[in-house]
């Protein structure tokens, strides 16, 4: 039997996060890990997926742009798809073995197993090697979430798989079918159609990230996803499937009629769900709702006072830095500071070509909000020099404010680097900036940040690189 | 095991709520979300769910009650039901405080707990500069609490190489003052700073826990309901202008951001009005505005900066800072929060002249001297006793009537540095000779800047001399969180027609200021007129006494 003043259950990005937290603040502090050290995200999720997005969008300039700038490759390039595989895999284990080594050097100790309460101060972790009981004063469940499985599409996570096998693929598959047109399923779709793999996303709605992101970002990435030659369905349902001599045949409803795809591989990304089924929560009587998530307050507490729970297990968005944030927040609460969650902003980041990143409100939501008066406007990439000399010109910074005060609420960003981009969004929703605060801030040219600034001056109505009308009556007579 | 289910929160700054029935039986077996009551709030009835399951033991109010937010409900025994846990208490464990900077590198000397209940102080001045040597228990800073201002040791000796503020700065209890190099010139003490020598920084990390009781004591208290947790301040909204730090200043300090109106651009909460709102001391009680930086801030009222009147050297600019700030901060705050009314009369005090006159000879016996003021102070303890409530406090925060059993006379002293306010603790207990020499004891000490922070808190009422100097009459300000301030003033000779024949008598004024919420104006005037009999037949004053 072991004690412990806290034990994390799960050591993803909100797991290993609150650990470390509390260890700092002199908790004596384990972490329970059924399978990898830092989660999904680290291991099968964003890292990994990023590996991939780099190096095929690495491989896509070669292809269309080198030639414009004076860059001839003899004889093309050829994709050693095993070595791209090992590479993704060495930048995980890098960033997984990174996290072993906080963990360890904040004296958190690592335990290896499943977990099971057995009430609300006592676990047991079970692995090949045994069944330990655990106590601890708090419990913090960072147990997350798994990909949702579809009637009739079982992952075998070879050729029917979520994004955990289509990650490992290690050759490049000729045809793919996407079901599910959300962020996961386009990123993948993307990058593999840039290797050179004929894809199909079948969507049910009647467009890509519908409700996800603004609809204008949205348009741009769709466009170019049809470009590039991804075949889009849209109020579509995937019946089922069927193995064939040469792969498989999905069938597709779309507007009352079958069809049949053919495909070599499947992926089934329709979203995600918590795991609020496992780790035996109701022996310690955490409360689960029908979705799956853990019932939780402010402060992440559970309706069990020494239980929290973080991270995508405890709520939407499932994104690893709510996660994380989270998991600080928590391990502060139990060390008695007044702590809630009360960030004004979760950044949201889709790593499509281009990508998308958003922070605050959509116009809708602004609306909803009692924001009656909006000021809205947008600066495009291909009036910012560097976009223009990366070749990256598609897409816009998009500011909402509040017309009365112009205190900015929403940033969406569609191009280049948006997700670096958002940051600066972030921080300047988070401290109630103004279009001004932006505007007047001096951004270092030539970069993609000061398409920042002019979105700001364009909200405001007066762009340096744009050409805004209506012009004020000075100007119109200047023109006349 | 029995489990308590308190009422949750039933919505944003709904404090409590009528029982108007209850859903189950004891007996009856509760699922977790079942509703259990109705209750009516004064927006709407609501139902009100158990967070947890099991079996109804025992229910605590009668339909009809006024249940507050946070107070048990109804017992229910978990045995039997579905393994829900009871709702235990767990503490936070006091576990290790942050371990000690090691070697004789930097040391961060942090401000020390100032008194009880004091979170911050401000800022007066240093008494040390960077390159100074200190000794271990060396006064390095002069800071301003409630009332008082301390001289702040350093409990380590070293070299001073970094002052963390500047005059004027609020700074919080157990944040770095200042940085001492432990090298040249330091102790041994200094170089490895033991639990031993660093009292100070010892009781901190108490502090720290200390220092947001209420709502550390709400958040570990039965399973809450994710939605009906008392929280507190409640999560500040998306519209709510303010930064991050900000927002969590505000969180620690128990100030609700939510519905303030910020003083900054655009309605931007500011540090300054999260400062400020605390000094109001109620929290969420609408009283709880902006202000620190400028006590005369007024809620939502942008306050014209005075004109500038022209040439160099017409106006001179100082800081508000120190005793006058807080002065005007803590009166402002009680005329902001009590509506305050004045009651004035006029005692003929022949007869206590007299009677003083008598007892002079005796005082200089026992190596004292009698002003009027004890004697008053013993007439004002015999009347409050009979009129408890100028003994009294409010307590916005929890809506209740607080009244107290002692009796601590507070009495306005006119000092070089402003008004102080010395307090005779426990004045029931002391003779008129004993009352005499604390009064001179502690206005000579108050005159002097020497009162300590103690000797300047807990009064239940107050009285103001303010005829020793001059005046008929005055409206004083009571001293929040109390309820009432007597006035007592110079004493004159006056003709009256007593029997047909005009004789000669002494009079004196006397003002009672009562908080209005819980004092009736006919109250105030039976308390003066049963104070005044008292002041005008001094032998009247034996029959009190206890």
């Amino acid at each position: 039997m072991q004690n412990f003043d806290v034990v994390v259950i799960g050591s993803g990005p909100g797991g290993y996060v609150a650990a470390i937290r509390a260890a700092q603040l002199g908790f004596k502090t384990a972490v329970v890990e059924r399978e990898f050290i830092g989660g999904v995200c680290l291991n099968v999720g964003c890292i990994p997926s990023k590996a991939m997005i780099t190096a095929t969008h690495l491989l896509h300039k070669a292809q269309h742009n080198f030639k414009d700038m004076g860059l001839n490759i003899k004889g093309g390039i050829d994709v050693d798809m095993k070595q791209l595989v090992k590479w993704k895999q060495s930048v995980c284990d890098k960033m997984s073995g990174g996290v072993n080594q906080l963990l360890k050097g904040n004296t958190v100790t690592v335990l290896r197993g499943d977990a099971e309460f057995k009430s609300s101060k006592e676990i047991t972790v079970k692995s090949s090697s045994g069944t330990e009981a655990v106590q601890a004063k708090y419990f913090i469940v960072a147990t997350g979430s798994r990909p949702i499985e579809i009637p009739g599409f079982k992952f075998d996570e070879k050729d029917i798989v979520s994004s955990t096998g289509a990650l490992a693929w290690d050759e490049i598959p000729k045809r793919v079918v996407t079901i599910g047109g959300g962020y996961i399923g386009l990123e993948i779709s993307s990058y593999l159609r840039k290797l050179g793999c004929e894809v199909t996303v079948v969507e049910a709605q009647s467009s890509l990230l519908a409700g996800v992101v603004d609809p204008d970002c949205a348009q741009i990435v769709t466009r170019k996803l049809d470009r590039s030659g991804v075949k889009l369905m849209y109020g579509a349902k995937a019946k089922g499937q069927k193995k064939v001599k040469d792969g498989y045949e999905v069938t597709v409803e779309v507007n009352g009629k079958e069809e049949n795809l053919k495909a070599d591989k499947i992926l089934v990304t329709v979203g995600r769900r918590p795991n609020g089924d496992q780790a035996n929560l109701k022996a310690a009587g955490i409360a689960v709702d029908e979705r799956g998530f853990v019932k939780v307050d402010a402060q992440r507490r559970t309706y069990v006072p020494n239980i929290f729970a973080i991270g995508d297990i405890a709520g939407q968005p499932m994104l690893a830095h709510k996660a994380s944030y989270e998991g600080i927040l928590v391990a502060e609460v139990i060390k008695g500071y007044n702590r809630v969650y009360d960030a004004k902003t979760v950044p949201a980041v889709v790593f499509t070509d281009p990508e998308i990143a958003a922070a605050g409100m959509t116009e809708a939501e602004a609306k909803a909000k009692g924001f009656t008066d909006l000021k809205v406007a947008k600066f495009p990439f291909g009036a910012n020099g560097r976009a223009v000399s990366m070749m990256e010109t598609e897409g816009f910074v998009k500011m909402i404010a509040d017309a009365k005060t112009n205190v900015l609420l929403g940033v969406h960003i569609v191009g280049p680097e948006a997700s670096n981009l958002i940051s600066e969004a972030v921080l300047a929703i988070e401290m109630g900036a103004r279009l001004e605060d932006l505007a007047l801030s001096i951004h270092p040219h030539p970069t993609l940040g000061e398409t920042m600034m002019e979105a700001a001056e364009a909200t405001l109505g007066h762009a340096i690189h744009i050409i805004q009308k209506p012009l004020t009556s000075a100007g119109k007579n200047a023109h006349a | 095991m029995a489990t308590d289910v308190k009422l949750p929160e039933l919505g944003e700054g709904v404090t409590e709520g009528e029982l108007v029935k209850w859903l189950v039986q004891p007996g009856d077996s509760v699922k977790a979300d079942q509703p259990i009551a109705e209750v009516m709030t004064d927006k709407a009835t609501v139902e009100v769910p158990t967070p947890v399951a099991g079996i109804v033991k025992e229910l605590k109010f009668k339909p009809g009650q006024v249940v507050k937010v946070d107070s048990i409900m109804i017992t229910l025994d978990s045995a039997g039901a579905t393994a829900k846990p009871a709702a235990s208490k767990p503490t936070p464990s006091a576990t290790t405080a942050a371990s000690a900077s090691g070697g004789g590198a930097a040391t961060p000397i942090k401000l020390p707990e100032l008194g009880e209940g004091v979170t911050e102080g401000e800022l007066v001045k240093w008494l040390v500069k960077p390159g100074d040597v200190v000794k271990a228990d060396q006064p390095v800073a002069e800071v301003m609490t409630d009332k008082a201002t301390v001289e702040v040791p350093t409990p380590l000796a070293g070299t001073v190489k970094e002052l963390k503020f500047k005059s004027g700065d609020v700074v919080k209890v157990d944040s770095v003052m200042l940085i001492l190099e432990g090298g040249a010139g330091a102790t041994p003490k200094a170089a490895a700073p033991s639990p031993a020598t660093q009292p100070a920084a010892a009781t901190k990390s108490a502090a720290v826990t200390t220092s947001i009781p209420a709502a550390a004591h709400l958040n570990f208290g039965a399973a809450q309901a994710s939605n009906g947790s008392p929280i507190y301040p409640p999560v500040a909204d998306s519209k709510v202008l303010a930064t991050p730090a900000t927002r969590r200043l505000a969180r620690e300090m128990g100030v609700d951001i939510n519905g303030m109106s910020g003083t900054g651009l655009a309605g931007r909460v500011t540090r300054e009005d999260v400062l400020g709102a605390k000094g109001g001391g109620s929290m969420g009680a609408g009283a709880t505005r902006a202000g620190a930086a400028m006590p005369a801030q007024v809620p939502g009222v942008t306050i014209p900066r005075p004109a500038y009147q022209g040439g160099p050297g017409v106006e001179e600019r100082i800081p508000l800072i120190g005793i006058r700030r807080k002065i005007a901060e803590n009166l402002q705050r009680s005329k902001q929060i009590i509506p305050h009314f004045t009651l004035m009369d006029e005692a003929n005090v022949t007869e206590l002249v007299a009677f003083r006159e008598s007892l002079k000879d005796y005082a200089e016996k026992n190596g004292t001297k009698i002003t009027y003021l004890p004697i008053v102070m013993k007439a004002l303890i015999a009347t409050i006793r009979e009129f408890p409530m100028f003994n009294a406090s409010i307590d916005d925060a929890a809506s209740e009537i607080v009244y107290k059993k002692y009796f601590n006379i507070g009495f306005a002293a006119d000092t070089p540095q402003g008004l102080v306010v010395p307090v005779i603790k426990n004045a029931d207990q002391k003779t008129i000779v004993e009352l005499s020499k604390e009064i001179l004891d502690l206005s000579k000490r108050a005159r002097d800047g020497k009162l300590k922070l103690d000797e300047m808190k807990g009064a239940g009422i107050t009285i103001t001399n303010i005829g020793s100097v001059g005046g008929t009459y005055a409206t004083p300000v009571i001293n929040h969180p109390e309820v009432a301030i007597l006035g007592m003033y110079k004493i004159d000779e006056k003709p009256v027609i007593k029997n047909g024949q005009l004789a000669a008598i002494k009079v004196m004024n006397y003002t009672v200021t009562c908080d209005h919420r819980l004092i009736d104006g006919a109250v105030a005037a039976r308390f003066m007129k049963s104070f005044l009999e008292r002041i005008q037949n001094p032998g009247r004053l034996m029959m009190d006494m206890v």
